[in-house]
């Protein structure tokens, strides 16, 4: 009888839960995968098409085009994010003056909206007026097409990103750092070991689990790239930064092809998976 | 046995929280349709740039005063990135106004399918006002492909080229080139290093050449309109803008970039009144900006968009316009009916003028002596007027913004980039049409 209680109780405190699980998680992925079979356009009643969506995703250039663009973009973003986390958490790890000014500095990006920095890197990386090229002229250099480039622009997008994200990592790798045991440091010194060595023997592996973690935060991060690329180039030029996040929201939302938009999504949803799945087993082997 | 009283009383007490809350909320929803149906009231929803809400106000005033039985009540759009986003969504969730004085052409056909629109063309009158008011061809323009008209067309803003008068005076031109070659000449006379550091910092266009679909409205789609004198995209749902002037557009385009007269950057700055370049596209909505902003001295004067050859002349141009409609939730379409036609009288036509500076789609609007003191007080004004009885408005397609995208893509990919010629740009983007209307 007291069980029961207990079990009702537990009922009702998990029923909250349960009721978003079902409401914003378990229905919208029950009803995309319905989407995947029809097409709908919100407004007028689905229409059953079979595997229609999925014949036209197999032979839509541009989502290849757009997937190719995230992987170029990760393939940037994720070993430049990571080893400039590392980098500043060690340092800022270290006893400088002024450390709780650049760990505050460095973190600030992160609490910026992606909106607001979009616009001012908009701004910095302005082709005519930009600021950076016109430090690239003061210096005698000539101005570099940072985003009306097709082979500049992703990479300059991957660059904003990093200065945006980088803060988070850090504090990651600074969490790590410090539960790095000191004994293990005094045994490398009484082994005469150097600090590139220590670092490489001592810091790194004890490390392991968050790289982990910052590989595979950074990695979704990096897939779900949209904000920079609708803000700052639309996809463009050349479809250079079509990012397949925005290649979706422009069916879903642009042209109001929802079936075939929830077909990306779940192709998508797949790839993520797969490279997750593959990276993980690579940066836990390696390490 | 207590204890289960409690247990009781507690799932009653759950049990009404729960029903309460439900009927709160369901009230929240209804409250805007139980008004309704209380009261006999129309709700407008105008859009919501200051000039036209104070339009809408003066215009809702007058007729709330002649007609108090059927008060209007007055709601700019939603704040949205588009108002067909709001319409969209307002149509799905059944919330949409009893007119709308925002309506974009190019949505309709999408809010037709959607069941949202009264077809206009069943009130009786409506024959008689729109012969009256319209050109044929401007009601052909907004029929539907069930033969419906579900829009009153009401305004528009003609595309034409804002230009530097004493740029082209200095090139040795008292007005803005009218064809291909002689435009691009007078770019090579525009075009120029003026500080002489080098760089080039005077252009002869400025072109937004970012591929959002809309933009193609104010360089390919005007200038294929001009180039083809005024034909479609898209007929009966098949391509026909696989033509020689879609093709000599892109190759304008292509070598204006190539010549480098037109700039491949963005600014953030006004390039115009910057002085940056001798001319760029607009409508009659940047008079009133250029008067706020211009440096002392400046000269500006607007002229068609320049064509291929004469045999174009005079140039069609797009006439971004905005039409009214009625939605079918309407619980009284014969009185938002009459209130569509007070807003397209010819008092409420010159009220569109003086407060919104944008011009009515009204035939003989140049001839009517209504207007005239204001044309004579704003000359600049009636240039657009002279260019609105050569304009056309986009297809009825619901594909549409899907098509200008396919076309944007080819655009800049040919044009901006040169990596395709003309012809192969315009091949393709007709092909990625095809396939979205199959």
């Amino acid at each position: 009888m007291r069980l029961s209680h207990e079990n009702r109780a537990a009922t009702w405190m998990t029923l909250p839960y349960i009721l978003h699980f079902g409401l914003f998680m378990a229905y919208p992925l029950v009803f995309s995968l319905v989407l995947v079979f029809h097409k709908w356009d919100v407004f007028t009643p689905m229409q059953w098409v079979g595997l229609k969506n999925l014949v036209r995703l197999v032979h839509d250039d541009w989502f290849f085009r757009a997937i190719w663009n995230t992987l170029i973009f990760v393939g940037i973003h994720i070993p430049l994010q990571i080893a400039l986390a590392l980098f500043f958490a060690v340092l800022l790890n270290s006893r400088i003056r002024g450390r709780g000014f650049f760990r505050a500095t460095f973190f600030l990006p992160v609490i910026v909206s992606g909106v607001v920095v979009s616009f001012v890197w908009l701004q910095l990386y302005s082709y005519e007026n930009g600021i950076l090229n016109q430090i690239l002229l003061k210096l005698g250099l000539p101005r570099v097409p940072w985003l009306n480039s097709p082979r500049l622009a992703m990479p300059s997008i991957a660059i904003m990103a990093t200065w945006k994200n980088v803060g988070l990592y850090i504090v990651m790798f600074l969490a790590g750092l410090q539960s790095v045991p000191k004994y293990l440091y005094e045994a490398a010194d009484l082994d005469g070991a150097s600090a590139w060595q220590k670092f490489v023997n001592v810091t790194l592996p004890m490390l392991n689990p968050t790289v982990v973690l910052v590989v595979v935060l950074s990695t979704i991060g990096g897939f779900s790239l949209f904000i920079e690329p609708y803000m700052m180039t639309d996809g463009g030029p050349e479809n250079s930064t079509l990012s397949a996040v925005l290649y979706i929201y422009r069916q879903a939302f642009d042209f109001y092809r929802m079936g075939y938009a929830a077909t990306l999504a779940f192709a998508f949803a797949l790839i993520i998976f797969a490279v997750v799945l593959v990276q993980r087993r690579v940066v836990e082997v390696e390490s | 046995m207590s204890a289960g009283n409690g247990n009781r009383s507690r799932w009653r007490f759950a049990m009404l929280a729960l029903v309460a809350g439900v009927a709160i909320f369901s009230a929240g929803c209804q409250r805007r349709s139980v008004d309704r149906l209380v009261q006999h009231k129309l709700v407008y929803w105008p859009s919501a740039n200051p000039q036209e809400i104070e339009l809408a106000r003066d215009l809702v005033r007058e007729w709330n005063r002649l007609h108090p039985e059927v008060p209007v009540e007055m709601q700019p759009v939603p704040e949205s990135q588009s108002t067909e986003e709001v319409l969209l969504a307002a149509i799905a969730g059944h919330t949409t106004p009893d007119v709308c004085s925002n309506i974009w052409p190019g949505a309709v056909a999408q809010f037709v399918r959607a069941g949202g629109l009264v077809p206009l063309d069943t009130f009786p009158d409506f024959d008689s006002l729109a012969t009256s008011r319209l050109h044929a061809g401007v009601l052909n323009q907004v029929r539907q492909a069930d033969g419906h008209i579900y829009e009153m067309p009401w305004k528009m803003n003609p595309v034409m080229l804002e230009y530097n008068v004493k740029m082209f005076r200095e090139a040795g031109y008292s007005g803005l080139p009218a064809l291909y070659d002689d435009f691009l000449e007078a770019g090579r006379r525009i075009t120029a290093d003026t500080n002489g550091d080098g760089r080039i910092d005077r252009w002869l266009m400025y072109v937004d050449f970012r591929v959002k679909w809309w933009t193609r409205f104010f360089d390919f789609y005007a200038f294929y309109l001009a180039a083809s004198r005024g034909q479609a995209l898209v007929k009966n749902r098949q391509v026909i803008f696989e033509n020689p002037a879609a093709v000599q557009v892109f190759r304008f385009f292509r070598r204006g970039f190539d010549l480098g007269f037109f700039p491949r950057s963005r600014f953030q700055v006004d390039v115009f009144l910057m002085g940056y370049v001798a001319c760029h596209p607009t409508g009659p909505w940047n008079i009133a900006h250029v008067e706020k902003f211009k440096p002392p001295g400046f000269e500006y004067d607007y002229a068609p968009i320049p064509v291929p050859d004469s045999s174009c002349l005079p140039p069609v141009t797009y006439g971004d316009p905005k039409d009214i409609a009625i939605f079918t939730t309407t619980r009284w379409p014969r009185d938002a009916w009459n209130f569509v036609k007070f807003l397209v009288t010819r008092e409420a036509d010159l009220k569109l003028l003086r407060v919104c500076s944008q011009i009515p789609v009204r035939k003989g609007l140049l001839q009517d002596s209504l207007y005239a003191a204001y044309f004579q007080a704003h000359p600049k004004m009636q240039r657009f007027a002279e260019q609105a009885a050569h304009t056309r408005g986009v297809d009825p397609v619901p594909e549409l913004k899907e098509i200008f995208d396919a076309i944007s893509h080819e655009f800049e990919t040919c044009c901006l980039y040169g990596h395709k010629s003309p012809e192969q740009a315009v091949h393709d983007a007709a092909e990625r049409a095809r396939e979205i209307l199959e």
